[in-house]
This record gives structure tokens, C-alpha cells and sequence, in this order.
């Protein structure tokens, strides 16, 4: 099998204290993959050693079967909405237009074909008409439709997404999802972090549980179990309560069928 | 008021340094770090002393060289302490440019009677002196003030950078996680602005002083800021608030016989509340809501 990701004994500490423990894990290309994790789990940690803006303090990370530096371009991230600031000067179309950045370098020439790139990678999120806006007068959909258009214009393979769905409506959740899907039967491949117990079973094909160490990491249907997330999510309360109606679920899945098709 | 040739060429020196502030300040509080401007300005002050000491002149290589490492010297303590000591940002900032401002003025002092180096054009400025300095070749020719000139190459120093490395600025500036994801040095344009910074601190604190030099710096960025959404124009308001100021300033200084870096600063600040009541953006006067569309 083709592996997009392979992490292997990855540990990473902030201030010696350990924020990710012996991670290993091999993540499949051209899947749709969940990352899941209470607060402070490590799932940004993860996502950003990834992508090499966290040094590894042991072990070490391969994308596609290649070191970060060799496969960059190949490679996109969208940071988690607090990150951003949002009064910035920029426009909607900047933005998009960044994605091609990888392509030209810092200096190359901006050619037609790049802003067409990114005007087509907007129309795709369905924000062509906001192309010329400030990115502080959006909906936190819009916003969050914006960052994702700037990594379609970047054209990569690999898309490392933080939090995508937080202040996020719920049609632009669904359209995202669909057009993430999309994506991966293109053959790219889509990590996602998500904090949604709920719908993370119907969305990823493959799920990497997380709590510093990793709990699993596999087919959802065979890693979505209440073994794993109890031992995920420790004895939270609520969320154990959210496991148990999804284990409710389970047990009518015609009632769950329905629901789906509603 | 008869404008003559000394009017102006302190005119034209006093806009070429509003411009360079606007220009490197204008990247500093998109980076929210309008503060370590702030700090740079002052942290410079022994580097300028210790420099004059040395070369026996203002507007020197050596100065600018040694103001540069200084401002660079402050970026790095900064980021030190806040990192290795855990002190927060405003509190590693205070510490470092109290620190070494307060050692310049020591030097500064003490060495009073060593250099021609006056305290108060140090720590306030004087623009009246531009015309005096003047640049001649070693063959004997004239060229005019020296300050004109340093700051003419700054200007076009600093603009060449923002123009070819505008690209890099802006990502590392907005998006530094990405940015160095798809493999720009972020520390290596954080530094170059710093450092950039510095420099233009050093040149201009002939104009405004070590101190003021903080207004021509921060105010036209504030300005711009309430006036555009856009980072290009941001850029060229910035500099045509810096060059409005100086002239209203010095207008002002020449007609109430006052201080000119004292007019320019407060011209400085009376552009901004204009724009801060009359901008059709985010003005007091017709704000529209910056609140999102939802969809
Ligand atoms: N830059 C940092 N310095 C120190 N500790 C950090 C830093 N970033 C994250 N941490 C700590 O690492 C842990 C994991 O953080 P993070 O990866 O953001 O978690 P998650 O995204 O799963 O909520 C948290 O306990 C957080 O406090
Ligand atoms: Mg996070």
C-alpha cells in the first residue's frame, strides 16, 4: 500500500514536557483521514511537525515515502482559524493567490495561469463573488472557505487541514465535506482535524486517535470503538455521554440510516 | 513665510525619513509589534554614541552599522527572554530597551565633554541643523547636506527591498505558518525588518529624535490602516501621511516659533484622528459595521 504519511517513534516536547509520546503510524494515500483528540491532545503539534514547523525532538516524519523538504510543494496546509488575523489588508483573492506561492517562489512571476488557478479554486469553494473582499467582512464559513481555496490553488497532494469545521456553519460543513471527498477520489489525500465525535464516523474513511500517545489508528469502522475512545477522551463526562448515543446508534442502524438520508 | 534653501531642504530630508518610517513602521504593526519599534528607537541610543565616539561624525557608515547590530541585538534579547526566561512579550521589551537606553544616556553624559554630541538633538532632534552638516568630497567638491543624502539612499534602499521582497513580507507577516510550510525563512524576513527598522531609527533620529522617532513610525501606519483594506495602498498612504505631517508640522513649527520635531509629532497625531473620525471605512463618523455577512 502507498503510504502518504508515515510517522515513525515521533515524540515532541514543549519545555520537556512531552506533548506527543512514541507516535507511530502510517497513514494511507488518497483517503480521507480524522484526526481526534481532547483539547491539548497534540493534534496541532501533530499536524505541525508534520509539516516541519516543529522540530521532532525524536523520530522522524516521511511524506510520501520522501523528507518534508524533498515533496513541499506537494504538500498544503490550513491553519486553525485563531491563527489568523483576520483585520489584516488582504483580500479574498490575495489570499487564493498565495496558494500559488509554492509554484512561483518568492520572487518568480505571477502569470495569468496562477491568478486563473486561484480563481478557479475559489469558484470551486463557491466564493468567486467575494474574490475582491477584505477576508475581516466574512462569514466564518466564507473565512474558512478562503483558506481551504488557497490550498486547492496550491494543487498539492497531501492537504493538512486544523480544525476546518470550527465557526463553521452547517451547509458549509457539508459542502466542504463533499468537496474533500472529491478530492480524495482524485486520489489526494486529506488529514482533518476534527473535535465532532458525532459525524466523524460518517466523514473519514480512516481515523488517528490521539491523547499524547497515539490510541489507534486505522479504518474508522474498526478504530471507532468505545474501547478506543473512552481511552481517547479518558472519563469527560459528556463526552462519554456522546459515545454512549452513538453506541445507541449502532445498535438501530436503520434509525441511522434514516437519519442520513433525511 | 518666505520659503527659502534651507527650508527647503529640510523639507525635503524631513519627508525622505517620513517616508522610510512609514514604510518599515507599516510592516512592524501589521506584525503587531509596533512596541518593538518603539523599542529599537531607543535601544539604539548607546550604538549612536558609542559610534560617534569612534568615527567623530553623525550619519556615518559605521553608525548605521553600528545601529543596526544594536536594533538586531534588541530583536534577539527580546525573543530570549521571552523564550528562555519566560518573561511575556511587553515585559521582555520594557526590560530590554529601558536598559539600554538608559545605558546610551549614561555615555551620553559622560562623555559630554569628549563629543559634540548634544544631549537634547540626541533625545528630540533637530532638524534645523540638516543644512549646516554639509557633505564635501575629498577633491573639494560640494554636495550638499549629508543627511539629505543618507536618507535619499535609505529611502531607495527600502523601497527596492519592499518592492522586490513584498511577496515574502507580506506571508511572513501574515501567515508565518504557512509561509515557512512552503519554505520561506520566516526569522530571515523577521530580522531583515528589524534590522531595517534600526537603521531608519538611526537616520532619523537627527530629524525627530530618539524619541519621536516612535510617532513617524507608528502614527502614518495608524493612519493608512484606518483608511484601506488593501496592503499596496496601506503602503502608499502611509508614506503620504508621514510627507503630509512634515509639512503641516513644519508649517506649524515655523509659525508659533516652537520645536519642529514637537509640531511634526502632533501633526502626526492630528492626522490620524482625522482619519480615525472621517475615514468611510472605519470612521467614527460612518462606520459600517466590520461585523460578518452571514450565510
Ligand atoms: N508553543 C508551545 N509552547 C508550549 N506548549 C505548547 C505550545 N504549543 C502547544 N503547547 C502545549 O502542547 C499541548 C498540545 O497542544 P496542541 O497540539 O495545540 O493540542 P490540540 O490541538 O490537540 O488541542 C497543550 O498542552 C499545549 O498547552
Ligand atoms: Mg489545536
Amino acid at each position: 500500500m502507498d503510504y502518504a504519511i508515515e510517522i515513525h517513534d515521533l515524540t515532541v516536547a514543549f519545555d520537556r514536557k512531552p506533548v506527543l509520546w512514541n507516535i507511530d503510524a502510517h497513514l494511507p494515500a488518497g483517503k480521507l483521514i480524522g484526526i481526534l483528540g481532547p483539547n491539548g491532545a497534540g493534534k496541532s503539534t501533530l499536524i505541525k511537525t508534520i509539516m516541519g514547523l516543529i522540530p521532532a525532538g525524536s523520530g522522524y516524519v516521511k511524506i510520501f515515502g520522501q523528507p518534508l523538504k524533498e515533496v513541499r510543494k506537494r504538500v498544503s496546509y490550513v491553519p486553525q482559524r485563531e491563527t489568523i488575523d483576520w483585520d489584516f489588508p488582504v483580500s479574498v483573492m490575495d489570499v487564493a493567490l498565495m496558494g500559488r506561492y509554492a509554484h512561483t517562489g518568492m520572487f518568480g512571476k505571477l502569470r495569468r495561469a496562477d491568478r486563473d488557478i486561484a480563481l478557479d479554486a475559489l469558484r470551486k469553494v463557491g466564493m468567486e463573488a467575494f474574490a475582491n473582499r477584505q477576508i475581516g467582512r466574512l462569514s466564518g464559513g466564507q473565512q474558512q472557505r478562503t483558506f481551504l481555496a488557497r490550498a486547492l490553488a496550491q494543487r498539492a497532494d497531501l492537504y493538512l487541514m486544523d480544525e476546518p469545521f470550527a465557526g463553521v456553519d452547517a451547509a458549509t460543513e457539508k459542502a466542504v465535506i463533499t468537496l474533500l471527498r472529491e478530492m480524495t477520489t482524485q486520489g489526494k489525500t486529506v488529514l482533518v482535524v476534527h473535535h465532532n465525535l458525532q459525524s466523524a464516523r460518517q466523514y473519514f474513511d480512516h481515523l488517528l486517535l490521539l491523547n499524547t500517545r497515539l490510541v489507534a489508528c486505522g479504518p474508522a469502522p474498526e478504530v471507532f470503538t468505545p474501547d478506543n475512545l473512552r481511552d481517547t477522551y479518558g472519563g469527560n463526562l459528556t463526552l462519554l455521554t456522546d459515545v454512549a448515543n452513538l453506541m445507541h446508534q449502532e445498535q438501530h442502524p436503520v434509525r441511522e440510516n434514516k437519519l442520513q438520508q433525511e | 513665510m518666505p520659503i527659502g534653501y534651507e527650508d527647503i531642504t529640510i523639507l525635503i530630508t524631513g519627508t525622505l525619513i517620513a517616508i522610510c518610517c512609514a514604510l518599515t513602521g507599516s510592516l512592524l504593526m501589521l506584525r503587531r509589534m509596533a512596541l518593538a519599534g518603539d523599542a529599537i528607537a531607543h535601544a539604539v541610543l548607546p550604538g549612536i554614541v558609542i559610534a560617534f565616539l569612534l568615527s567623530g561624525s553623525r550619519s556615518s557608515p559605521f553608525m548605521i552599522a553600528g545601529a543596526a547590530a544594536i536594533g538586531l541585538f534588541t530583536t534577539f534579547s527580546i525573543e530570549m527572554l521571552q523564550k528562555k526566561a519566560r518573561l511575556q512579550n511587553d515585559a521582555s521589551i520594557g526590560l530590554t530597551f529601558t536598559f539600554l537606553f538608559a545605558t546610551g544616556i549614561i555615555l551620553l553624559s559622560m562623555l559630554a565633554g569628549q563629543v559634540d554630541l548634544d544631549q537634547d538633538c540626541v533625545l528630540y532632534g533637530e532638524l534645523a541643523y540638516v543644512p549646516l552638516d554639509v557633505w564635501i568630497t575629498p577633491s573639494g567638491t560640494v554636495m550638499g547636506p549629508r543627511a539629505l543624502w543618507v536618507t535619499a539612499v535609505l529611502c531607495l534602499l527600502l523601497l527596492a527591498l519592499i518592492i522586490v521582497a513584498r511577496r515574502p513580507l507580506l506571508l511572513t507577516t501574515f501567515d508565518p505558518a504557512y509561509a515557512s510550510a512552503i519554505g520561506v525563512s520566516v526569522p530571515f524576513y523577521h530580522y531583515l525588518l528589524m534590522g531595517s527598522v534600526s537603521v531608519t531609527t538611526v537616520v532619523s533620529f537627527e530629524l525627530v529624535g530618539a524619541i519621536l522617532v516612535v510617532a513617524l513610525l507608528i502614527a502614518p501606519a495608524a493612519t493608512a490602516y484606518m483608511l484601506t483594506d488593501n496592503f499596496r495602498m496601506l503602503l502608499v498612504l502611509a508614506c503620504l501621511a508621514g510627507a503630509v505631517a512634515v509639512a503641516a508640522g513644519y508649517a506649524m513649527a515655523a509659525t508659533l516659533d516652537t520645536s519642529i520635531a514637537g509640531s511634526i509629532a502632533t501633526a502626526n497625531g492630528l492626522l490620524f484622528m482625522l482619519a480615525f473620525i472621517f475615514s468611510p471605512q472605519h470612521g467614527l463618523l460612518f462606520r459600517k459595521k466590520r461585523k460578518p455577512v452571514i450565510h
